[in-house]
């Protein structure tokens, strides 16, 4: 009864870099829709095992939605051993997306953990046409979770990369970049996108730093509909859901643990 | 080309039958007549019109939104939901603005659908019952009230459902109040589901709706700690299907009142065991998250099964369980 769920065609399933793959979904309806930030509801068997769908933040919507993983657990398994022509049931677009920066901003700076780089993309294919300067810091945990950023890089996007074990970029994490970066609170706007422990340390940055920004969260899923309210978090007002209200919040509205 | 003219039919929703007979999907209850056997279990199904195809969502039977509290409930802590073998772990708290909250915020929305509905309601107390048994008996456009007296995440020593006694007197004081149907929702946590059916009847209950989720745990065993916030949750979907059907049947043979029959339906094959084992109504619960169009193609699938079995009334096929052949 959802006005918003399809079957589609998958146009390419591929590794990417050691650790992540990508899957291209021919969902023209999806394409024509998404605005960065938001996400997709993905049903990866029609069996009963997973039992729950799995939510992906899009990573590129241009001829196909694309979505960007890392195969770890069994939904994402099964989903690495999709190919192209098979049929997946999809939910979306869902969410709120990404506000576009505030008036007088000049440097958006984007902070991504992991597979948490996923919405940075389409921000930034949405963001090159208005003349900022787009930033990307992005912290992985080996040089097996950092892939060529040509796609980043070809719209632009300066990419500062760290990884915890050294082999790629800067050791350490994804916050040891920041030195690196000048940021005028008054003409930078923050989007961060990774784990809660992480994005719990760029809003303290942001709060010292007196930057502004928005956080993309995310939960485990059951309805990604905003019906069950299962994958409620914390936040200054209460418990919002990740799904409906969510994935995009205020970054200082966000009690991450 | 038969095929053809069936599947149109099918479409088209002319379900008329071979002999130009119209197929009859109404039941009863109570005094309240539904078009059709389907309707959601409380607390899995929204209705935000940017998500779902309002024409669609129709064509159930009812409607029937998540539990209602007396005051607002900001619910359990994160993380709230856990997947399992073919099913789910909840442990939501039924988060919900209030009764007063609802009937502001939420109930025009759901009116405005066309869908009779049912509304789930749930007391921390006998007075808590009373009260809400109260506002929504002054309300209108609602068909029935569902007592949850069976949500095992509100830390409660005992659940109602799981006390006849209990059962028995919060039934009573609310049928004493309400001019429509109560429907009393009963728990599977009990040695013998017939005992708190039996109360429910007793106590003037116009239906029974069960089963309630299976209270259960999930460890992680990398830090050895449960895996929701409420350190336990109400288990749901396909893996509790065959104890619900069970229960339906015990409880069919117990009671003379209809019976909502629910517990991990995700096809019309899953509602159709129910039906048979004695559910005048059917609703889809866990399976909403999985496959929003779940309540719909179990809707077409009775009917076909139906016309496949040429049954012309729902009620020719409710209860209709045979005795096993002995091989």
């Amino acid at each position: 009864m959802a006005s918003i769920q399809d079957i589609f065609k998958i146009a390419s399933n591929d590794k990417l870099c050691p650790r992540f793959y990508r899957m291209q979904i021919d969902a023209p309806s999806i394409v024509k829709k998404i605005l960065p930030g938001q996400f997709i509801h993905i049903r990866v068997s029609q069996g009963l095992e997973p039992f729950f769908r799995r939510p992906f933040s899009v990573y590129r919507a241009q001829k196909y939605v694309e979505i960007f993983y890392e195969p770890v657990g069994p939904g994402t398994k099964l989903m690495a051993k999709m190919n192209k022509g098979d049929t997946i049931d999809v939910l979306g677009p869902l969410g709120q997306p990404f506000a576009l920066p505030p008036k007088g901003t000049k440097q958006v700076v984007m902070i991504a953990g992991g597979i948490g780089i996923a919405p940075f993309l389409i921000l930034s294919d949405c963001l090159k046409k208005k003349k900022y300067d787009l930033i990307l810091l992005y912290g992985g945990r080996t040089g097996g979770h950092v892939y060529p950023m040509k796609e980043f890089k070809d719209n632009g996007v300066k990419v500062l990369v760290a990884t915890d074990d050294g082999s790629k970029g800067t050791k350490g994490r994804v916050i040891q970049l920041f030195s690196k970066v000048k940021m005028d609170p008054g003409t930078t706007f923050l989007y961060t996108c990774g784990p809660n422990p992480m994005m719990a340390a760029v809003q303290h940055f942001a709060g010292e730093h007196h930057l502004r920004g928005q956080a993309a969260c995310e939960e485990v899923m059951a309805c990604a509909l905003g019906a069950c309210l299962g994958c409620s978090i914390k936040t200054k007002s209460g418990y919002k859901t990740v799904c409906y209200d969510g994935p995009v919040f205020d970054l200082q509205e966000v009690i991450f643990h | 080309m038969v095929s053809d003219q069936k599947s149109r039919r099918l479409e088209t929703g002319d379900w008329r039958l071979a002999t130009n007979k119209m197929m009859n999907l109404s039941i009863n209850i109570g005094t309240v007549k539904f078009a059709n056997p389907v309707t959601v279990a409380s607390g899995t199904f929204g209705h935000a019109e940017k998500y779902y195809n309002l024409e669609e969502v129709k064509k159930l039977g009812a409607i029937v939104p998540k539990t209602v509290t007396l005051p607002a409930q900001q619910g359990n802590p994160p993380v709230r939901i856990v997947e399992t073998p073919s099913g789910m772990l909840n442990a939501i708290g039924i988060e919900n603005p209030g009764a007063d909250g609802f009937i502001q915020q939420k109930l025009p929305g759901f009116k405005k659908i066309g869908v009779p509905l049912i509304i789930s309601v749930l007391g921390h107390t006998d007075d808590q019952f009373r009260q809400l048994a109260e506002k929504f008996n002054a309300v209108d456009g609602i068909s029935a009230l569902e007592l949850n007296l069976s949500c095992p995440n509100l830390g409660h020593q005992v659940l109602v459902a799981q006390d006849p006694q209990a059962t028995f007197r919060v039934v009573s004081l609310v049928k004493k109040i309400m001019n429509i149907p109560v429907i009393a929702k009963l728990s599977p946590d009990v040695t013998d589901i017939t005992l708190t059916a039996k109360a429910a009847e007793e106590a003037g209950a116009d239906a029974i709706s069960l089963i309630n989720t299976f209270t259960a745990m999930v460890i992680d065993v990398e830090t050895r700690r449960s895996k929701l916030g409420n350190f336990t949750g109400g288990l749901s979907g396909p893996a509790i299907r065959p104890i619900a059907v069970r229960m339906v049947h015990q409880v069919y043979k117990t009671v003379k009142i209809p019976i909502i029959g629910m517990g991990g339906i995700m096809t019309a094959q899953d509602a159709l065991q129910f039906i048979i084992a004695g559910a005048t109504m059917v609703a889809i619960g866990t399976a909403n998250f999985i496959n929003p169009r779940a309540p719909l193609e179990v809707l077409n699938g009775i009917k076909e099964y139906m016309q496949r079995k040429k049954i012309n009334d729902i009620q020719e096929l409710i209860g209709t369980l045979n005795s096993p052949v002995i091989r």
